[in-house]
């Protein structure tokens, strides 16, 4: 063999030892991550801990996360700086801000970056994926993804003469029980039987009721909603029912916020509320409690929530990279289990759900499995273009029925034609 | 009369007692345990637990400075160019005033959110994203202070200034041996209403920072009032009230001053 200029070079550049101080010599790329933190106490130290995580792994690479605040705020300053010409690289938002952020030219689709496999996107819970992929592409990585179930508390199913390990399995069962858990003195009620949280996104809540009656609420695309179908005033007329026909659930508006408050103080049953909470109802519920798919109407049904991973359009080719490896990074098995066991969201792929760190942590508590059981059930959460004014449009209506102000089907025909004055011109 | 009186003070205390309502319940439900939130008993254990765990939960030591740093900042900055600008526009004559104080009224009518974009490209375009100097920095010309300053040393009395010029004083001897302690009320009076704004912004100190070391309460406040996993309204109310209790008590403290003052100024 004869030693040319071109062996020579080859030899160099795959010898690491002699390649190495070449990479090492660059400065990382460092790309910005947008955190929400939705909930207080501990998450960001996990997110620092798995970026510090991430840098010792890839030296080429560094993370800097932003906190800030809820989703609504971690969209407002997204956007701001992306107008300002200062947007991040990657950032995680809410699945449902899918549309808005096509819409803003913002993000870009994780199938055309180069590196990525069909594999890898398709490695998620397809019940996750729905809110994140349109038109073919896929735009957000799951990552903290919940979805609705039913907590309820074993003492009070006890007490009033309900098997405790049974919770109701579908609507006619869900108004048995409920009845039989509702307590009165006169005309004040000490304890309802159930709550359904209507206050600042209803929809999300309602969502499950129409699924389970077997109704979706909008296309695939984001540009048509089906709010005026009967199934919908159908679904929403049981919510009302609940509280002025039955009286086994407080009238009103419910507060989201304080609902499992309600809940550890024993002045409800049973609650419907996200798996974050799962957590939150471990360390301060003072009673075995319950956890549950929602009871089925005509069939079982929830809604997905939570929040994706978004890569922007700003990013350079280098930072691209950065991203991509990132998110591979935060979803493989074993930190998809690590966070789900840390935060009670759902671990996003049926991979993690194998990890032995995630087995015998389902083996301790049970209840953790909950929300993954129920997935093949569940749906994509509401989500269209000018998706904020849309939802607008069906909370105002949902909550001027439970307040009595407008009947079911009305309210819902109103919905409809407010969202469809809005999604006209995208189709 | 002696009724259109008693209906006065009665009306009175019901307005006060419904403005004081939320900070007794912030009162009671951060000195007790959270199963006493929305028990109301008497006898109720009291603890100081609930602020040791909002403490904890966010570095608030690195706020309160940072917050500290920022409404002082603002208010020094404020109070020279609010001042040098206000003198100007009351007291000289030149070429183009009228416009010009004209252009700076326009400036109370816009709401500084609007400008948020704006803002942002030009704190980029300075370097200046993610600094404490930047939160200030689009507040420190402010409008306001000049409109309210002019307005006071307009009615600073000719003679006055006519004195001072006999025993020698410059132009800025005469500001600021005449003028300015002439408008301390006004003074105070704007001071107030600065720093209790600042103390309070938000959106703009949260789009502009990125980091601990730059956030004030305000930012970090943010992280207790998301509500994805249900309130603790035990663990916010302590937080509300270990953020605002510098202000509350500057004001309880200074009360007398602040509402003389603000009764001169013309501040309601």
């Amino acid at each position: 063999m004869t030693i040319t200029r071109r062996t020579t070079l080859g030899l160099l550049g795959s010898a690491p030892l002699l390649a190495a101080p070449s990479v090492q010599a660059q400065a990382p790329v460092e790309i910005t991550f947008n955190y929400p933190i939705a909930v207080g106490g501990p998450i960001p130290r996990l997110i620092d801990a798995y970026c510090e995580e991430f840098a010792r792994a890839n030296p080429r690479f560094r993370v800097k996360p932003i906190y800030a605040g809820s989703y609504q705020d971690t969209l407002t300053k997204t956007l701001t700086a992306m107008r300002g010409g200062d947007a991040p690289q990657i950032a995680c938002l809410l699945s449902t801000d899918m549309f808005t952020l096509i819409d803003e030219d913002a993000v870009l689709a994780w199938d055309d970056l180069p590196g990525v496999e069909r594999a890898w996107l398709d490695s998620f819970y397809p019940g996750f994926l729905e809110n994140s992929r349109t038109g073919g592409k896929t735009w957000g990585i799951p990552f903290q993804r919940s979805t609705v179930v039913l907590y309820w508390n074993k003492e009070l199913f006890r007490e009033a003469g309900l098997n405790p390990d049974m919770p109701p399995e579908n609507w006619a069962q869900q108004v048995e029980f409920a009845q039989k858990l509702t307590k009165r003195q006169g005309d004040t009620t000490t304890q309802w039987g159930m709550q359904i949280p209507s206050s600042g996104f209803p929809y999300w809540l309602f969502q499950a009721l129409t699924t389970q009656n077997d109704v979706r609420l909008m296309n695939e695309e984001g540009t048509r909603t089906f709010f005026a179908d009967p199934k919908v005033a159908e679904a929403l007329q049981y919510w009302v029912d609940l509280a002025n026909r039955y009286r086994v659930h407080p009238p009103g508006i419910v507060e989201w916020g304080t609902t499992p408050r309600d809940f550890f103080e024993r002045k409800v049953a049973m609650m419907w509320t996200t798996t974050g909470n799962l957590t939150n109802v471990r360390r301060n519920a003072q009673f075995p409690f319950g956890v549950g798919m929602l009871p089925a109407g005509k069939r079982r049904g929830s809604p997905t929530g939570g929040g994706n991973l978004y890569v922007f359009k700003s990013a350079n080719p280098a930072q691209r990279e950065a991203a991509i490896s990132f998110a591979r990074f935060l979803t493989t098995p074993e930190r998809a289990a690590h966070w789900g066991i840390e935060t009670g969201y759902v671990a996003v792929t049926p991979a993690s759900w194998q990890t032995p760190a995630m087995q015998a942590y389902v083996a301790e508590f049970p209840p953790a499995a909950v929300a993954r059981d129920q997935l093949p059930h569940a749906v994509a959460e509401l989500s269209t273009h000018e998706n904020q004014r849309v939802t607008k449009a069906l909370n105002d209506n949902l909550q001027a029925a439970l307040l009595g102000r407008k009947q079911a089907g009305p309210a819902m025909n109103d919905a409809q034609q407010e969202a469809e004055r809005i999604l006209r011109r995208y189709r | 009369m002696r009724v259109t009186r008693a209906i006065e003070t009665a009306g009175a205390w019901l307005l006060g007692i419904i403005w004081i309502a939320p900070l007794l319940y912030a009162l009671w439900a951060a000195f007790h345990p959270s199963a006493y939130t929305t028990r109301f008993e008497l006898l109720a254990p009291l603890t100081l637990q609930n602020f040791a765990e909002a403490w904890d939960a966010a570095p608030f030591a690195r706020y309160f400075l940072n917050t500290f740093i920022l409404v002082t900042m603002i208010l020094a900055a404020q109070l020279v160019l609010c001042t040098l600008a206000a003198f100007a526009f009351a007291r000289s004559r030149f070429p183009g005033s009228g416009i010009l104080f004209g252009l700076v009224l326009l400036q109370l009518m816009i709401m500084p959110d609007v400008l948020l974009v704006e803002n942002y490209r030009t704190m980029r375009d300075l370097g200046l994203v993610d600094t404490i100097l930047a939160i200030g920095l689009p507040y420190m010309a402010s409008a306001f202070g000049i409109f309210l300053l002019r307005q006071t040393f307009r009615q600073v009395p000719k003679e006055l200034e006519e004195a001072a010029i006999v025993e020698g004083c410059g132009t800025m001897a005469i500001l600021w041996r005449v003028y300015v302690p002439l408008a301390k009320p006004t003074y105070l009076a704007y001071g107030l209403t600065s720093v209790s704004y600042h103390w309070n912004n938000f959106l703009w100190p949260l789009v502009i920072t990125n980091t601990v070391e730059t956030r004030p309460l305000t930012v970090g406040l943010a992280v207790f009032a998301s509500t994805d996993q249900g309130i603790d309204w035990a663990i916010i109310s302590a937080a509300t009230l270990m953020t605002s209790a510098p202000l509350l008590l500057g004001f309880l403290l200074f009360q007398r001053q602040f509402v003389q003052s603000f009764m001169r100024a013309g501040i309601r």
